[in-house]
């Protein structure tokens, strides 16, 4: 049973409905997995979009310059059907965002992880702490 | 004197309801009842369609010269005497401003070049056709145009969750007359291709009714405090398309406008 | 674990909650295919009511894979892969690997596991031929696909944004059909119908199969359309949908333009709609086949998928792939410079 369970799950990410392995490339080409990094910022709008949302943070600098950020985040629907509103997260809010940088050079990034100040994940659980990651 | 009182108070009455009923651009048909659907309500189930140049310029026009010299008669705009109530619409001041802007760059700004949905009413009077199919819980109006698609809600009226370019739609039966209030929008679509505009702040009240069994009377009112000083309302019949076999085409327009968006991004011979 | 989101949020999805519900089975509905004694309800017009929002999600594939003879996993077998499944799906990926450079589908609740399904013991989408494989692709199939390998020499993906994928366009999901298969996520379908017309409103992208019942028949040949042009009517319990006209440019497991797809849905309980579907394709396969989906009912709304309009991925990745080059001419030509 075991073998046939291993087979299925392999056979199945080949196979799978959808664009998951092909989603992942696309992304690795729009951001760069050489520069892996964390911003923290306040919320200043969450657009709720497809095919993916976008979060615009600022972030303060060491000088204290404001620099607006922009980080892709997914498809809102099925938080949408859970309850998440355009309200939900509210303006202000600060983020800690562990992803990579766009490969066009600007303030751009995908959020591969969404932290509350309290260190919870914003919406969705995972499976904890992550591992490595940083600047 | 009696007599002459009431006479005048009559006539004071006649005079007074053709003082209250609205000029509308559409004559209405003297109370015609649209057929019943399974459910009871109002069949306005069909494929419609706009003819007028309210998508050219919802304000009265004249001809005017085109913006793309190539298509020469075909792109330039035709005359049409205009589909908002009082003609002119209450912007405010720097508002108009903005409108006048889009106007000179509308090329460069009209979304639905950019084959971007169209945002409502402008869906509804675009020159292609849509269709209204009804159902006990929802009323789906789909657009030839770019597959946009509308769903209203006719029960468990909510909130719009997020903005989108097609709003959120919440619709209820007045009698004969089905009212959508829509909201929701993200303040990207234009009422016309001449500039006209929203923020959004955006509320829409369609009010539609059968008018003859192969038109529908329209009637859109516009509330958006940031950009207008008052709300404002637009009318026009919608037709159904009778040919048999009518049937909305697709229309993908986003392979026909890759270029025009992404060109300058192509990668260039070595 | 709690999640938090401002305006309260119960616990549902928090990773234990998951497995404890892969493990009980209770975010899957237990279906099985072919049960024949519900009344399926009626619309006000008399006609069987399909009507509401359901997803087709499966962890199954089209194919039986290699190495498994079954048409059925047992229960067990079932309940293991789909916990495999949910736990792979919930671990963190690896920094620095291209998994990584992703949002995670976890939080935004987008994992198969999160989603709506009905357990399907089959091994394989396919029921027909009963290898539960595709037959095998005729030599004009073959040709096809060797022309367009052919048409794709020397481009690169991110050469234009024609080059790209469909789906990184906008234009259309590849399984979005007919026949549907279930996306990798938002895998939602609501249905609206009445006396003269069922819709089918898939997800992604805002796509409105609008199927006239009237028994009119399909337009000229020369209409070809990216989802084709679908023709209805009502067989007993069951609609059947029948689809010609496709253009070919959104292929099917290698389908030509001269695809013909039928499709047939029944409601076989409350929440549960069976849905088959035959290709026919002398284009491309020698015999047609056929597959069987279970649809469950799932929870509205279906959002505005506008993804052209959302399309800043497209835009941003063209950008960067252009000032890499410029960057690697750059270098190159500083190199040259140097010797």
């Amino acid at each position: 049973m075991r073998t046939i369970v291993v087979l299925a799950i392999t056979s199945i990410v080949a196979f799978g409905g959808g664009g998951d392995l092909t989603a992942h490339h696309a992304f690795s080409a729009e951001f760069d997995i050489e520069k892996p990094l964390t911003v923290e910022g306040t919320l200043v709008k969450w657009d709720m979009i497809n095919p993916h949302s976008w979060f615009h943070i600022e972030v303060t600098e060491e000088d204290g310059t404001v620099v607006p950020w922009q980080i892709e985040g997914g498809s809102p629907n099925e938080l949408i059907r859970n309850g998440v509103t355009q309200n939900t997260v509210e303006i202000g809010t600060v983020l800690t965002i562990e992803g990579y940088r766009a490969k066009d050079g600007t303030e751009k990034a995908v959020g591969r992880n969404f932290v509350l100040a309290d260190g919870s994940r914003l919406f969705l659980g995972g499976s904890g702490q992550r591992t490595g990651g940083g600047q | 004197m009696f007599n002459q009182i009431r006479s005048s108070v009559w006539a004071c009455g006649v005079v007074s309801v053709f003082l209250l009923v609205p000029s509308v651009a559409v004559a209405q048909s003297d109370g015609y009842r649209a057929p019943r659907t399974a459910e009871g309500t109002p069949d306005l189930n069909g494929i419609w369609q706009a003819i007028n140049t309210a998508h050219w310029d919802i304000e009265p026009h004249g001809a005017s010269q085109g913006t793309t010299r190539e298509l020469g008669a075909l792109n330039a705009m035709p005359g049409g005497l205009g589909v908002v109530e009082g003609d002119v619409i209450p912007y405010r001041p720097e508002a108009l401003e903005q409108r006048n802007d889009n106007f000179a760059n509308r090329v460069a700004r009209d979304p639905t070049i950019k084959c971007y949905l169209p945002g409502v009413p402008r869906a509804t009077y675009m020159p292609y056709p849509f269709q209204i199919i009804q159902s006990a819980d929802h009323i789906m109006i789909l657009h030839e145009f770019a597959g946009a698609v509308r769903t209203v809600y006719m029960q468990d009226h909510v909130p719009a969750p997020a903005p989108s370019w097609m709003g959120w739609s919440n619709g209820r039966w007045d009698g004969d007359t089905l009212v959508i209030e829509t909201e929701g929008f993200n303040g990207m679509t234009w009422f016309d291709r001449s500039g006209n505009f929203h923020s959004d702040g955006l509320r829409v009240v369609e009010r539609i009714s059968a008018r003859s069994p192969e038109t529908l009377n329209y009637e859109v009112t516009i509330e958006d405090p940031e950009i207008f000083t008052r709300s404002w309302t637009m009318h026009m019949p919608l037709y159904r398309r009778v040919e048999t076999n009518a049937e909305l085409m697709e229309f993908r327009c986003v392979e026909f406008v890759e270029d025009l968006m992404y060109g300058h991004l192509r990668k260039q011979p070595d | 674990m709690a999640n938090r989101i401002a305006g309260g949020w119960e616990c549902r999805f928090s990773l234990i909650a998951v497995m404890v519900l892969s493990l009980a089975g209770t975010s899957v509905i237990g279906q099985e295919p072919g049960t024949d004694d519900y009344t399926v309800p009626r619309t006000a017009d008399g006609d069987p009511d399909l009507q509401g929002f359901w997803s087709n999600q499966t962890y199954i594939p089209l194919e039986r894979p290699d190495g498994v003879e079954s048409a059925f996993y047992t229960d067990e077998e079932v309940a293991a892969l789909e916990q495999g499944r949910a736990q792979g799906e919930a671990a963190q990926t690896t920094p620095g690997t291209i998994p990584d450079v992703h949002y995670d589908f976890t939080q935004f609740g987008l994992d198969r596991s999160q989603a709506d399904f009905a357990r399907n013991r089959r091994t394989s989408l396919i029921v027909d031929p009963p290898t539960g494989r595709l037959p095998p692709t005729n030599a004009e199939g073959q040709q096809r696909a060797r022309n367009r390998e052919a048409a794709r020499e020397g481009i690169g993906r991110w050469d234009s944004a024609e080059a790209n994928q469909l789906d990184d366009r906008c234009l259309i999901m590849r399984g979005a059909g007919p026949p549907m298969m279930n996306a990798g996520y938002n895998s939602n379908y609501q249905i609206v119908q009445n006396r003269d017309y069922v819709m089918i409103l898939v997800e992604m992208i805002h796509d409105a199969r609008i199927i006239p019942l009237d028994g009119r028949e399909h337009p000229a040949a020369s209409t070809r359309q990216w989802m084709g042009v679908p023709r209805g009517r009502w067989d007993g319990e069951t609609l059947v949908v029948e689809t010609t006209n496709f253009n070919g440019k959104n292929p099917f497991n290698g389908s030509s333009d001269q695809m013909r797809v039928i499709e047939r849905f029944t409601r076989t309980g409350d929440d549960a709609i069976t849905y088959t579907f035959t290709v026919e394709d002398s284009g491309t396969w020698d015999a047609p086949w056929t597959a069987e989906m279970l649809m469950t009912s799932t929870r509205g709304p279906l959002f505005e998928h506008g993804c052209h309009e959302g399309n800043y991925g497209l835009y941003n990745t063209l950008v960067g792939a252009r000032l890499e080059e410029r960057q690697a001419a750059e270098a190159a030509s500083r190199q040259q410079q140097q010797r």
